[in-house]
């Protein structure tokens, strides 16, 4: 974890019952960091890059992405975040989605994914993956933002 | 193409009745003339006869005249003369006149003409005769003078000339009777050649007619030939067509049953970690329950003690069990629609090796059902994708070995045959058949048949069945309950890859 700024975690899901599952099994594994929720791409963008207390501006995030969002492709998010010149292009991007296509998976890792965690539908095995990238999110060092220009 | 055909059907009936019945008339004509020909020469032979009869006739006349002038002549000779040699000549030609003129007779029995005209002659002839032999008596005693007196008295210059006109006469008759059998015989030649121009004239009609019939029929066959020929160049554009417009639906259905069940699996995901979210509330319920069914019994009633210890439970297990279900049939579409989407790579296949490879790969299985598998050779060269023809053989190797007849050891016979531009594999077994009544349905999704003793989904057939479907093949099952079954999978010989999948 930082050490000057608590990471904020940002999780863009339109499945408002799977972010709170995710959320309660980040709770479980002793994750305690705000947890921002977007059920869409375009206000998680606007809070990714225009928001004053969003991570652009200010701080370091964690991004917990899925792939299918009611209004654009994860895949466009993924690309706006780790493009070139981007102040968030250095933030771990972690695709939590229920795709396994295997060029799906390439894609993400192309763009610059840092981990992609299919969805397991048996919920043991859920809850097991969510609460190991809560205990791997616990020794994850996210670098800090360089502010925009 | 069926227009087409028909018409051609209905013109070759047309056009053959037609032919037929020029081919009759042309007979009847030709016919007609040879009896008209044969009538013909009859009449000219009768009238041949006649004339013949005409000629003898004439003859005849003329020979009798002849007696009688010769006769004459002789007794004049024996009256001037007196020698016994005219004499002679005179008794010889006067015995040979009778003769001569029953000829005559008979000659011309049947025109009463002639006969009224003979009887004449006779009567003059014998009056002639008479005087004759009178004179010639007198001579004979040697009265030659008063002979001479009777000669000269006697008056038959005049009767012998009524005796050549008579004759004449007859002659007459007979030459008019001649000229009536010449124009007999003319007409009957003007009849023939009639006959012959208008049989002529039919048979030209009817070869004329028939050219132009087999003229137009040609040209009838040409055009559907070439109309013919143009639906054989664009049908193969109709099947391109068609094809395209398959395999765009296909991917379609694919891209269809790709998203739904992915999209079938979020709210699944939900279902089930609430569930068992429900599952762990539930315990520190039941725990509650526990505790106050120990230190304060009189505060729970029956019906909180059975939600907590049996309802939620229950319930929450039919739940999973429901839900695990689910999960198991939408990753089968999943794999299907996976299958679909899969590029096809064909390349030359060795079917007997794919075949045993088949069968060695589930060979444990295959023992332990006690079955015996059989691969026919030769195999036919087929060019296909080698993965997807070796998943339907093990997929239909796999089904004969399962669904046996009970006692009876399985025998699993896989053959394959070459039938023109397909190859036909077969895999055929002795088991326990399956109901016809379910020979599609066993091809659809989940579909399964017989008895549910055996495990499984009833995902099998229907990724044979997409699989051939994406070989350009088609599949198909023989059987009847208890009597095993041959499942035939129907291939081209070589794989085209389709032109237009891109369009998808």
């Amino acid at each position: 974890m930082n050490q000057h700024q608590p990471v904020g975690i940002v999780m863009i899901e339109d499945d408002e019952g799977h972010a709170r599952l995710i959320e309660k099994n980040i709770r479980r594994a002793g994750i305690l960091n705000d947890v921002r929720h977007f059920t869409d791409g375009t206000s998680a963008l606007d809070f990714l890059f225009e928001a004053p207390d969003g991570p652009a501006k200010n701080g370091p995030a964690l991004i917990l992405l899925d792939l299918n969002l009611p209004d654009m492709s994860g895949t466009d998010i993924l690309a706006r975040i780790k493009a070139e010149g981007s102040p968030l292009r250095r933030a771990p991007v972690v695709v939590l989605t229920t795709t396994d296509d295997k060029v799906e998976i390439q894609r993400c890792y192309d763009l610059g994914c840092n981990v992609y965690i299919t969805k397991p539908v048996d919920y043991d095995s859920f809850a097991q993956a969510i609460r190991q990238l809560g205990l791997f999110l616990t020794v994850i060092q996210v670098p800090d933002i360089e502010p925009a220009e | 193409m069926l227009g087409i055909a028909g018409r051609l059907a209905s013109g070759r009936g047309k056009f053959s009745r037609v032919l037929v019945g020029f081919m009759v008339a042309g007979f009847a004509c030709l016919l007609a003339t040879g009896l008209a020909a044969g009538w013909v020469t009859q009449k000219i032979q009768y009238h041949s006869g006649w004339v013949n009869h005409t000629y003898q006739v004439e003859i005849a006349i003329n020979r009798a005249s002849l007696l009688i002038e010769q006769e004459e002549t002789s007794r004049r000779g024996y009256l001037l003369t007196g020698l016994p040699v005219y004499r002679e000549a005179y008794d010889d030609y006067a015995a040979a006149l009778p003769g001569a003129l029953d000829r005559i007779a008979e000659l011309t029995a049947d025109n009463p003409v002639q006969r009224a005209a003979i009887g004449r002659l006779r009567q003059h002839v014998a009056a002639l005769e008479a005087q004759r032999a009178r004179v010639t008596a007198i001579m004979d005693n040697g009265q030659r003078a008063a002979a001479l007196i009777a000669f000269a008295n006697e008056t038959s210059i005049r009767r012998m000339r009524v005796i050549r006109d008579q004759a004449s006469d007859m002659l007459a008759e007979e030459r008019r009777l001649l000229a009536e059998r010449d124009a007999e015989q003319a007409a009957s030649v003007r009849a023939f050649y009639v006959i012959l121009a208008v049989a002529a004239g039919i048979l030209l009609v009817v070869a004329i007619t028939s050219l132009l019939t087999i003229l137009r029929y040609t040209r009838d066959l040409a055009s559907s030939r070439d109309s013919l020929r143009q639906l054989n160049e664009t049908l193969e554009d109709q099947v391109t067509e068609r094809t395209s417009d398959l395999s765009r639906a296909n991917d379609e259905i694919q891209r269809f049953a790709y998203i739904v069940s992915h999209d079938l699996r979020s709210p699944l995901v939900n279902v089930m970690g609430f569930t068992a979210e429900l599952s762990t509330a539930a315990k520190p319920l039941t725990d509650l329950i526990d505790v106050v069914e120990e230190k304060a019994p009189e505060l729970l009633t029956q019906e909180m003690k059975l939600a907590a210890r049996e309802d939620l439970p229950e319930a929450i297990g039919f739940i999973r069990t429901s839900t695990q279900k689910m999960d198991r049939l939408i990753n089968a579409i999943l794999r299907l629609s996976r299958e679909g989407r899969r590029v096809i790579a064909p390349e030359p296949i060795d079917l007997a090796a794919i075949a045993d490879n088949a069968v060695a790969a589930i060979r444990h299985v295959i023992d332990d059902r006690g079955a015996t598998v059989t691969v026919e050779r030769p195999m036919p060269d087929l060019v296909s994708d080698r993965l997807a023809v070796e998943q339907i053989l093990s997929n239909l190797i796999e089904n004969a070995t399962k669904y046996l007849q009970p006692g009876r050891p399985g025998q699993i016979r896989i053959s394959a045959t070459r039938a023109r531009d397909r190859v036909i594999i077969a895999v055929a077994d002795n088991g326990r058949g399956i109901d016809p009544r379910d020979h599609q349905r066993i091809f659809d999704l989940f579909r399964r048949s017989g008895t549910q003793d055996q495990p499984g989904e009833g995902i099998g057939l229907a990724h044979v069945r997409a699989l051939a479907y994406r070989l350009g093949g088609t599949i198909d099952v023989a059987s009847r309950l208890g009597e095993g079954a041959t499942f035939r999978l129907n291939l081209p010989a070589t794989y085209q890859i389709p032109q237009e999948n891109a369009a998808a």
